[in-house]
This record gives C-alpha cells, structure tokens and sequence, in this order.
C-alpha cells in the first residue's frame, strides 16, 4: 500500500520532471528500437527465403544438382558448362533414384503475332511435371514422342499465355521463341506470385532435345533435378551422384566440385547459420546500447537528485522515510526505462513497417521482441535506478532545507 | 530539551554550532527564537523538529526519547506531530495546490479513509478553497505560503514550525500569515517560530533570543 503510494508519487515525479525524463529515456529507446529492428528483419529475411525453397517446389525426397562450383544459387557459377545428359543417364541408373529431370535454360522473349513478353523457356523432359507435381490446365504436356523428334511444341505457364494471348484459345496457335516457331500445346495450372515477389507461373517448357539444337545449340546441362524414392535415401544419393559426376568429368582426387547441390536442407542450414551470425550480432549491439541508455539514466537521474534536494528535503520533513525515497527514485528509474522500451518498441515496430513497405528489407514482426524489451527495461532500470535512489533517501532532511 | 550539543565536522576541523541547550516547551506554547545569523536557531529548529539528530544529549517529545531513533521512527514522529512551514515554502512545482496538501498524507501509516476532504477543509482554513487546482507558479507568494500551511496542518500535528514564514513576502500578507498562526495557537497547537523580525516574534508568548550556540535569554511575556 505504501509501496504503491510510491509508485504514483514516481509517476508524479516524472510528470514534473519531463525534460530531464526524455533525456533519460533516449538511450533505451535507441537501443530497444534497434532490437527490434534488428530481430524483425532477421525474421523477415528468413521467411523469404523460406518462401524461395517453398517456390522451388522441393518436396524432402528431392534435391537438385547444378553445374559448376560454388555455394547454393546465391554464388553466380564459376563454370556452367560441366553437365551433360550422360551425367543425367548415369543418375537415373541409380538404384534409389526414381526421377530424373536434366534442363536447361534460357531467357528469351516469346512473340505471338505483335505481342511479346520476357520469359524464361526452360528445356526439360517429359517428366519434369511428375518431378514437380503441377497440374495441366489445358492441353498436354511434352511426351517421349517430342523429346525423340525434337518437335517444336511449347507448354506454357499462365503469365506469358495472359501476356500474349489474352483471352484466345492459346491451344495451336504458333508462338515465336528467338527465331523460330513453336506449336502451343498445353498450359500449365497457374500458381500465383508469392510474397517474395516470384512468378513461377512466368515460364515456358519445351522438349530439352529441342533446346539443345534448335535455342541453346548446345548439349550441357544447367542443372539436374533428382527425386529419389523415399526421404531417407537423399544423402547416400547424393554421395553416388557425385561419385559419377567427379568420374564423368574427369575430376582428379584433388580438384573441387565442378557443381553444386541445392537441396532444402542446405538451404535452410544457410538460412540458420546466416541466422545465428546475425543473433551474435544483435546480442552485442543491444547489449552495449542498452549498458548506454542504463548509464545515461543513471548519470541524468544522479545529477537531477542535485536539483530535486529540495523536493526530497520535504518530503522527508513531513514523514517520508529513507526507505520511501528510495522505493520512489527506483520506481522513476525503471518506469522510464519502461517507458523508453515502450517507445523504443513502438518506434522499431515503425521502422521496421517502413522498410517492408519500402522494399528495403523483409521485415516481420513476431511478438518476442517485444517481451524481451519490457525485460531487459525493467531489469535495467532496476540496476541503474540502484545508486540514484540510495544517494537520494542518504540526503538528511535538515540539510536539504539549509539552502 | 537537556544538554542539547549539536556539532559538524568538516573535513580537518569540527564546528560546535549548539553548546548545550536546555529548553522546555510545554503544549500550547507560542515560542518565537531569535537571534543573530550564526547564533544556531535553524540547527536548533532541525533538532526540534526531529530532521537531525543531536550529537549529544537528550530530547524528549510528548514524553518519547528522540535522540538515537531510527529512522523509521523519527520519520513517523514528524509525520504526525509537526508540521513545517519553510521560508521558501519548498512546494512541489508542477502539482496542484491540492496535491501538494496532500502529501503528507501519502507518508501515514495509515492514511486516513477521508483525506480529499481533510485537503478541501485544510486549504479552506486558510482561505484557498478556491485555488485549489492552482499550481504553486500560479499563485503569489502570501497564497503560496498559505499552501505550505495547509500542508502543515493537514495531519493534525501538535506542533508548527516555521522558519522565517515571512522573510520572503510583503507587510501585507506578513500580517495575514501570522493572523493565520495566532489563530492556530488560540485552537490549541504549540507554535514554534524562528525568526529576525522583531515584530513577527512579538507575536509569540515566550521569546528565546540565542547567540553563539546558546540561549542568552529566554522571556514569557
């Protein structure tokens, strides 16, 4: 009860002293502020690439194999041109692979009569739409039969058939891919733009024999798509297919991999370790701003103790114990740091709103930043609000009054 | 009041500032202590009003030892038996008349069920009752004054004291003050005033004039 007389008269106490509480709270909210910025963006940066594994449809049996060295798609390759369809032939000979899907690709823009569009044409098999579980939504899809005469079909994905076709009948009718033509003959179910801003809808299949000669007028690989039968199985996969890779391309005992996997489970291990390398970092930033805004409270309240003799010398004359002043200046210290946190979090939640409407940095907010702030304030006023609040209830009450 | 020595040390040398006193007071007094600057009126109003402790001697209040308290209990002493009017009235800036009566009462061990109107009646008593939410920068002096009175008063205390409560307004509101106090003391309250003015301590019934850390002369009149 007295306790909580304390409590509102710290709360009157700061009314009456704002400039010196603002002064006080500016340290905190600086460093909560980042915190939160900090560990939203964190947060937003590994949903999107989450998202980005989301979007390469790999179910946990899958994994792909790119050419040339380098780490995940995020490295531009060193040396593209190491995979061949016999690469793709030797993994498909694996007992424990079930499906098998060699591509290539290019970007091109598609023309249809005076319409063109920029997209990507990708040269795949005829398995590439088991590989990937999408559905048709007209037509067919590319069969054994095109890939062995190397016909000039195309199946499109629903972003170049709106872009160049807008509500005719695509089915038959003749697109131009570079310099030559090729028959519409299926279209792809459309899967949408995700959040990231990807279109997987924004593409064009033909057989692969028909890149080779007739877009690319070459015969390696970008990359091999390979599911296996069942999850489990994907490591010693992995290990046969590199085993025939490094023996297909002649690769000495100490010559690094001329290609690189992308798998879910590299990606994510990236994700966390880009993750973790960011906490570590964050841990240091808020820990050393937060020490700051600790000491600025406690340095602005030492010296607004000099100013404030006066009030504390009365209240000692009429009946304030030490011990009430000290619960007082305690309670300032940590209600403004409280309160620093409040602004602090408000003013990280708004930052970090801007970036993500901006397009600065993917930000996301989850609620924990928000849980840490209100602690790590009140235990910092706690500490800092300690020797202010001592040097304040140790003033004698006649000495107070002697100016 | 016995053999009362009070002294401050600073650093290399010691300062006796109260050689032994010995003083009684009885309830209902109406005590003015003058003297010149230096002679240890205020350090012996600090003792009085249980703000130090006294480097010796014994001081009994109501019949309770004060001297050697703790801090608990001398602060409760002061809580419910005196109340203090400062020269420079000490309100708290930014807090309404009200408040600034009130908080006394935050400091009671028990604070009392019907304190807003023990505020409102206190404050009427000295003609503020409409100044009420005023803060002590909208107000003059004299009504400043009156405030810390009020404030004095709020805990019914049996003792007043007052240090110079004139030596910072005019002829004026100094006699409306000291109205205020002589009718305190008629009700019954023992008055404690320190002061220079020779007027304002012809107000009391007994006048204690000190000097060089102890009493030179001590007339009731």
């Amino acid at each position: 009860m007295r306790t909580l007389r304390n409590f509102l008269q710290a709360l009157r106490g700061i009314g009456s002293n704002r400039a010196n509480a603002a002064l006080m709270m500016l340290g905190i909210v600086v460093g909560i502020a980042s915190l939160t910025v900090i560990v939203a963006v964190g947060e937003g940066v590994k949903n999107k690439v989450l998202k980005r594994i989301a979007n390469l449809g790999f179910g946990p049996e899958s994994f792909s194999v790119y050419s040339g060295a380098g780490r995940l798609f995020f490295k531009k390759a060193e040396d593209p041109q190491s995979m061949t369809l016999q690469d793709a032939e030797d993994i498909r000979a694996l007992p424990t692979v079930s499906i098998v899907v060699p591509r290539q690709r290019k970007r091109l823009q598609a023309i249809y009569k005076k319409n063109f569009t920029g997209t990507r044409a990708y040269g795949v098999t005829p398995e590439w739409v088991i590989a990937r579980d999408w559905e048709m939504e007209d037509g067919r899809f590319l069969n054994d039969s095109d890939m062995r005469r190397k016909r000039k079909v195309a199946v499109m994905g629903a972003t170049p058939i709106r872009n160049l076709f807008a509500d005719k009948d695509p089915i038959g009718k003749m697109i131009r891919l570079d310099d030559t033509f090729f028959e519409v003959i299926g279209v792809l179910k459309e899967k949408g733009v995700t959040e990231s801003g990807y279109d997987p809808d924004n593409r064009i299949l033909v057989p692969l024999t028909t890149t080779m000669s007739r877009l690319l007028n070459q015969t390696h690989l970008h990359s091999i798509r390979v599911r296996t039968y069942v999850p489990e199985t994907v490591p010693e996969t992995m290990e046969a297919v590199t085993e025939i890779l490094r023996r297909n391309h002649g690769l000495s005992a100490l010559a690094a991999d001329d290609f690189r996997y992308v798998t879910p489970a590299g990606i994510m291990q990236w994700v966390t370790e880009q993750k973790q390398a960011m906490n570590r970092m964050l841990a240091l930033i808020s820990t050393v701003s937060l020490l700051v805004g600790g000491i600025v409270i406690m340095n602005i309240m030492l010296v607004s103790i000099r100013e404030r003799v006066k009030e504390i010398g009365v209240r000692r004359c009429f009946g304030a114990r030490r011990l009430d002043i000290a619960q007082q200046f305690l309670f300032e210290a940590v209600l403004i740091s409280l309160a620093g946190g409040l602004l602090g979090s408000f003013l990280g939640f708004a930052l970090s709103e801007t970036s993500n409407q901006l397009d600065l940095l993917p930000a996301t907010i989850t609620w924990e930043p928000f849980v840490a702030a209100f602690a790590l304030c009140a235990l910092i006023g706690l500490i800092f609000g300690v020797q202010p609040a001592r040097k304040a209830s140790q003033l004698n009450p006649d000495e107070t009054l002697r100016a | 009041m016995k053999e009362i020595r009070k002294s401050y040390s600073n650093q290399a040398f010691e300062t006796e500032v109260l050689k032994g006193i010995d003083l009684n007071i009885e309830e209902g007094e109406y005590v003015s202590i003058i003297g010149p600057s230096g002679a240890g009126k205020s350090t012996l109003m600090t003792l009085l009003g249980c703000l130090g402790a006294p480097t010796t001697g014994s001081y009994l209040l109501d019949g309770q030892e004060v001297a050697g308290m703790s801090d608990r209990a001398l602060s409760q002493v002061r809580n419910e038996k005196i109340g203090f009017v400062f020269q420079a009235f000490h309100l708290l800036p930014g807090v309404s008349a009200f408040d600034n009566v009130m908080m006394p009462l935050i400091y009671c061990e028990k604070p009392p069920k019907d304190a807003k109107d023990r505020v409102s009646e206190s404050l009427a008593k000295v003609g503020l009752a409409k100044r009420m939410d005023h803060a002590p920068g909208q107000m003059s002096g004299g009504e400043q004054q009156r405030t810390t009175i009020a404030r004095a008063l709020i805990n019914r205390p049996k003792i007043i004291m007052a240090d110079e409560p004139t030596g910072n307004l005019d002829s004026h509101n100094s006699a409306e003050i000291m109205k205020i106090f002589d009718e305190l003391n008629e009700e019954g309250k023992t008055i404690i005033l320190v002061t220079h003015d020779p007027e304002v301590a012809n107000h009391g019934n007994r006048i204690i004039k000190m000097k060089d850390g102890l009493i030179d002369s001590d007339e009731t009149l």
